[in-house]
């Protein structure tokens, strides 16, 4: 279906190739997961499929990528648009109507197709994809998942051969994600379509993929087996981590399969006691948040009803919930941003009412770094964002880049903010806040998009933050950072508080919010893969 | 990025150019007449000019964007002159409450800086459309409107200063003065033979007399009405350069550079290789082809 | 109900409030102007477009202060006409020479009162009318109806439109944002520091969109050939400057005005045939392009007939249809009031807009 030739890829103006010699032949019909950390290529790659590279982004490709015997030097991406449909990770800013059933019709209305064939389609596409009962709303009220659910149904609508994905449920929470799987799993099992898919988080998808590719700076593995590219990537999901630790063959992609294996892992495991009970650090005084009967109101809903809640120094709190309940909104309060109807909110050791003070000395006690890190940049290239943050907290000169420097590793200080990596952009971010010193650190989301790689490093640095004194609270849905980093973990839903203990214990007890290790190993309350080689090193 | 390189998404060819200038001279026309016209065409037909004028001036701007744009578009231009059309009107919807304050042209001002004449004109003209969509404000000030500040957009790519140059900030802020100014100026020319007989004696459009009247006349009801509204807007818009633009010329030539708008594309044959035993297509090699834009 | 309202195709609509609004252009009469408003805001009520918020008011708003301004206006500053019955007088102020034809104060006629009056209330109507059409059908709605050759241009509207509330809601954000780093500030400077982020945003955002559109077929069909341009831009040149032409016979009757109406005609003609040159090449399709029924026809033809009716009476001089400079009650002509009466009867037989749930 598609053929990659000796295909390499040199963007204008870049010293070294985005893509070398890339040869690949993707049969039609498999979903076919793309696995490589940020900028090693992935999304050049699933970019020359429709021509995108380099017909829009310009550049320079040798070789030759076919698409069902389409050439994609002699076909730009719009004449491939009846055969390629291209997902990008944000939807909203692929939408070119504002209503879902205009959405869904576009591709076809440009593609000339007859108004009967476009109403039969939109029918079948949306009943496929269930989007029936919001088919008539605009785009703007949906759901992240629902927005990317639309998004496919329509491309699909347009009737592609080829679907390529990249990473659709980066930017959504998990039942979206596993939404937007469903459907794409329907259209390859029972349409035969091809799916290519980029994603960071194996953990939703490689269990779904017919074959992997790896991709490592520009250069591509064959077409692998899923068990058998886990077993040699080094990117991979807890499961496989566990996998690798206890040597078990074939690599299990899936709970299911991994519990098979686990019998005498969970043995060894029960002989050395079980899974650790004790906190992971010692914990200080429950002063650095304290929370009220809070009631917050955005608009005319109240979000936020009735919540009390204490948080102790030096610990990581991870807020947990569906999409709305109230996460950001508390986050958001917290810093400052949002008044409350009633209630009281007093924060650090000098017990500061955040809405009670000017943002000047606010910033010293609680800084937050919010869901897109990069509306807190405003320079022109990271060195100067660093000597603006200097500034701005009226600290020593050289402050910030030092902390980035901490986090990060070295970064070109010329580079544009916007032209970071996520991760990199993230770590900007949180070094900027960090400038200030406060004492209280509140992350929004700050995984979004992140691959494994910088999601280590951020919870490295959260672990070595808090050992320092710094409280941090992290609003996500991201459960594995959650059982790597938090101390305490409280789940709100609708604005109300409906669980909240130990990490440990929080996590294992719900069938939602449990890490994949957890899932494997349960009764046994193991959180991560590091906590299990441990204990075995321990009885080694 | 090096000074100077401008980018043209939008190429002003001559028979663009030639209707664009055109449009301008009509445009100029449909606000001056009152000056110029003769007297028994302004006693008879002065009430109706101003409808008249915004119907032909509507037909005329949609002739002059459809001879700039029509078939010559990427999705790429669609979408910068989409924000600097959004940036534009969301100023509008932003500045409803202070009358007259439009920062408007300075998006448009810089747009055009950046981009070049002809994006300049559409992105203006596209400003007060989808301002006007916005607030719901569609009305036969439109098209007085749309020409005015396609104008506005396209005087800004035609400043003779070098990009980056240290002159620039302060050239681009002048010309965001006489524009504030002058926008007011004509704008409010278009409903003012309206007033006709009515208007207080001595500001209203007498048909038939001499020039320099008619112009003593509108001095001073401009003085008198709208001079209060311009100048500050004209003030605010030079002061918004002064400030804000050299970073606002920053992200829209990063824009255009990110948008590659002239990057060149190319396809190569690869280097061969010996054999590719694992290859079961066999397929004859293609020429080197090079695709330009 | 999953089937979507139907709604009224809003070329009617515009028709119609255009329609109406040459009507107000064509008289002075108190009487006739209010029924237009009346009519306006009664059709508005029953029939508004849902999905817009009511941009009738705000025009209604600027209406009524036209009014109050140019009343205002007149008291202080007079207009030509000093009638007999004098309301009251404010003291006369001396102005310098150049303002020489100014008059500041001064005795205050009910005549010019009533004039003024009526003269800004025709404008307040025109006003009206369409804000209505505004109301009715929201114009982006119109934005489909573009011919092939605009439909680049309508595009960036729609992206724009779609881009503005989007760069408003980013703006906050920026602006909450801002405090985190210690800032409160208002002002210019802090304007400038909001703008960066908001446009970085809203262009990497416009390049997403773009690639979307390259690779959902955007620019595909084939919507004019290279000898259609040239053709365009012919026809385009040559109508410009028989416009420019037509228009200085027109103004400048020394100089041929016979030939000004003709060439002008003509030359408006042509600029608009360029803009259908090689639309029927246009190989899109439409989904549920709005139909035209007999709603639709009887819309627009209540307008026509109103503003059929006034024009006549305008010609013709009818009684009432320009007020007399006399301060007394004008006649009223009974055909115009029902020809109103007949321009409001669309809030009734057209369909009724469904509220959406959004």
């Amino acid at each position: 279906m598609i053929v990659f030739d000796r295909v390499s890829v040199t963007y204008a103006g870049a010293p070294a190739p985005a893509l070398s010699d890339v040869t690949l032949e993707i049969p039609e019909g498999e979903l076919v997961l793309v696995v490589g950390p940020t900028g090693s290529g992935k999304s050049t790659l699933l970019r020359t499929i429709n021509g995108l590279v380099p017909h829009f982004t310009g550049g320079t490709l040798s070789g030759s990528v076919v698409v069902d015997g389409l050439d994609t030097a002699e076909h730009r991406p719009r004449d491939l648009a009846t055969m390629v449909g291209l997902v990008d990770q944000n939807p909203t800013s692929t939408f070119v109507t504002d209503v879902v059933e205009d959405e869904v019709a576009y591709g076809m209305e440009t593609m000339g197709l007859h108004p009967t064939t476009i109403r039969r389609r939109i029918e079948e596409t949306l009943d496929l994809f269930g989007l029936t009962p919001l088919r008539s709303r605009p785009l703007s009220a949906l759901s992240g998942g629902q927005q990317q659910r639309v998004a496919i149904a329509s491309l699909f609508a347009a009737g592609p051969k080829v679907l390529v994905l990249d990473e659709p449920t980066s930017a959504l929470d998990p039942v979206a994600a596993e939404e937007v799987l469903a459907s794409l799993q329907r259209i390859v099992h029972d349409l035969g379509v091809t799916v290519v898919l980029a994603e960071h988080r194996l953990e939703r998808v490689v269990h779904h993929a017919d074959r992997v590719v790896l991709v490592s700076q520009g250069r591509t593995s064959g077409l692998l087996d899923p068990a058998t590219a886990m077993a040699t990537s080094t990117i991979f999901p807890p499961v496989v981590g566990l996998s690798r630790l206890a040597g078990w063959t074939p690599t299990p992609l899936s709970i299911r399969d991994a519990r098979r294996h686990a019998a005498t892992l969970r043995a060894t495991l029960g002989d050395l006691g079980g899974a650790p009970t004790t906190p992971l650090r010692g914990i200080g005084p429950a002063d650095a948040v304290t929370v009220r009967g809070a009631r917050i109101r955005r608009g005319s809903r109240v979000v936020i009803e009735g919540l009390d809640l204490t948080v102790a120094r030096g610990s990581v709190t991870a807020l947990m919930g569906r999409n709305g309940a109230g996460k950001s909104t508390l986050l958001g309060a917290l810093a400052g941003q949002h008044p409350l109807t009633s209630g009281s909110m007093r924060l650090g050791r000098r017990g500061l009412d955040p809405h009670d003070v000017r943002a000047r000395e606010r910033v010293a006690v609680v800084g937050l770094v919010p869901q897109q890190p990069e509306l807190l940049l405003y320079a022109d290239s990271v060195e100067a964002e660093c000597a603006d943050a200097d500034r701005d907290f009226g600290v020593e000169p050289g402050t910030t880049a030092r902390m980035l420097a901490r986090i990060s590793g070295p970064i070109d200080g010329g580079l544009h903010p916007r032209d970071l990596s996520e991760g990199q952009r993230l770590e900007l971010a949180v070094s900027v806040i960090l400038a200030g010193a406060p004492e209280v650190l509140l992350l929004d989301e700050p995984t979004r998009g992140l691959d494994y790689g910088a999601k280590q490093r951020l919870g490295a640095t959260l672990t070595e933050l808090a050992a320092r004194g710094t409280t941090v609270v992290i609003a996500t849905h991201d459960v594995e950072l959650c059982a790597e980093v938090a101390d305490r973990v409280v789940i709100l839903a609708d604005g109300e508080i409906v669980s909240d203990g130990p990490a440990r214990e929080v996590l294992s007890s719900s069938p939602a919010f449990a890490p994949q290790v957890t899932k494997v190993l349960l009764p046994q309350t193991w959180l991560t893969v590091a906590e299990v080689a441990a204990a075995l090193e321990r009885s080694a | 990025m090096t000074a100077g390189t401008t980018r043209r998404a939008i190429p002003l060819r001559w028979p663009a150019a030639v209707a664009v200038s055109l449009v301008c001279t009509v445009g100029l026309l449909a606000f001056v007449w009152p000056f110029v016209v003769s007297a028994e065409f302004a006693t008879s037909h002065g009430n109706d000019a101003p409808w008249f004028f915004a119907v032909l001036l509507a037909l005329l701007a949609l002739v002059c964007l459809a001879e700039l744009t029509s078939g010559r578009l990427d999705a790429k231009t669609i979408a910068v002159l989409g924000v600097a059309a959004a940036a534009g009107g969301g100023m509008r919807l932003l500045s409803a409450g202070t009358a007259g304050l439009e920062p408007m042209f300075f998006v448009v001002i810089v747009a055009g800086r950046v981009l070049g004449p002809g994006v300049g004109f559409v992105s203006g003209s596209l400003a007060v459309t989808t301002g006007a969509l916005l607030t719901g404000g569609v009305g036969p000030w439109l098209p007085f409107q749309m020409i005015c500040a396609g104008a506005v957009g396209l005087g800004a790519g035609l400043l003779p200063v070098a990009a980056g140059a240290r002159a620039e900030r302060w050239v681009v802020a002048g010309y965001a003065l006489l524009t504030g100014l002058g926008y007011g100026l004509l704008m409010n020319l278009w409903f003012w033979p309206f007033l006709g007989a009515n208007a207080p004696t001595g500001m209203g459009f007498v048909p038939g007399a001499p020039v320099s009247e008619n112009l003593n006349h509108y001095g001073v009801f401009y003085l008198a009405t709208s001079l209060g509204w311009d100048l500050p807007r004209g003030v605010l818009n030079a002061v918004l350069v002064l400030v804000a633009g050299p970073a606002l010329l920053r992200v829209f030539r990063r824009a255009a550079r990110r948008a590659a708008f002239d990057a060149p594309v190319a396809f190569e044959q690869p280097p061969l290789r010996t054999a590719l035993p694992d290859d079961p297509r066999v397929r004859a090699p293609k020429p080197p082809e090079v695709v330009g834009r | 109900m999953h089937l979507r309202e139907r709604l009224q195709h809003p070329a009617a609509w515009w028709l119609w409030g255009l329609g109406l609004a040459t009507a107000a252009s064509r008289t002075a009469n108190p009487v006739l102007l209010l029924l237009v408003i009346g009519v306006c805001v009664v059709v508005v009520t029953e029939r508004r477009d849902p999905a817009t918020p009511n941009p009738l008011v705000p025009f209604l708003l600027i209406g009524g202060f036209i009014v109050a301004f140019r009343v205002v206006l007149t008291a202080v500053l007079g207009n030509g006409i000093n009638g007999p019955t004098v309301v009251f007088s404010l003291p006369r102020v001396p102005l310098p020479d150049w303002a020489s034809g100014v008059r500041l104060g001064g005795p205050v006629s009910l005549e010019s009162l009533l004039f003024a009056l009526y003269d800004s209330l025709r404008l307040a109507a025109i006003l009206t009318c369409l804000g209505a059409a505004n109301a009715l059908a929201s114009p982006r709605r119109l934005l489909r109806y573009l011919p092939a050759t605009l439909y680049d241009v309508g595009t960036a509207v729609v992206v724009g439109l779609t881009f503005a509330p989007q760069l408003l809601s980013d703006a906050r954000t920026v602006r909450s944002a801002r405090t985190l780093r210690g800032h409160e500030g208002r002002g210019i400077r802090e304007i400038s520091r909001l703008a960066v982020p908001v446009l970085e945003t809203a262009f990497e955002r416009s390049l997403g969109l773009a690639a979307s559109m390259e690779s959902r077929g955007y620019g595909r069909a084939v919507r004019s050939t290279v000898r259609d341009r040239r053709i365009a831009s012919a026809l385009a040149l040559v109508g410009l400057l028989g416009v420019l032409g037509g228009l200085y016979g027109l103004l400048d009757s020394s100089a041929g005005g016979a030939l000004g109406l003709p060439l002008l005609v003509v030359g408006a003609a042509l600029a608009a045939a360029s803009l259908a040159v090689g639309a029927s090449r246009d190989s899109r399709s439409g989904h549920r392009r709005e139909q035209w029924a007999w709603t639709e026809t009887l819309t627009v033809l209540t307008g026509i007939l109103s503003a059929a009716v006034l024009v006549v009476g305008s010609v013709r001089g009818w009684e009432g249809i320009v007020p007399t400079q006399r301060a007394e009650l004008p006649a009223v002509p009974l055909v115009a009031v029902v020809a109103m009466l007949i321009a409001a009867t669309p809030a009734f037989f057209t369909p009724r807009p469904r509220q959406v749930d959004a």
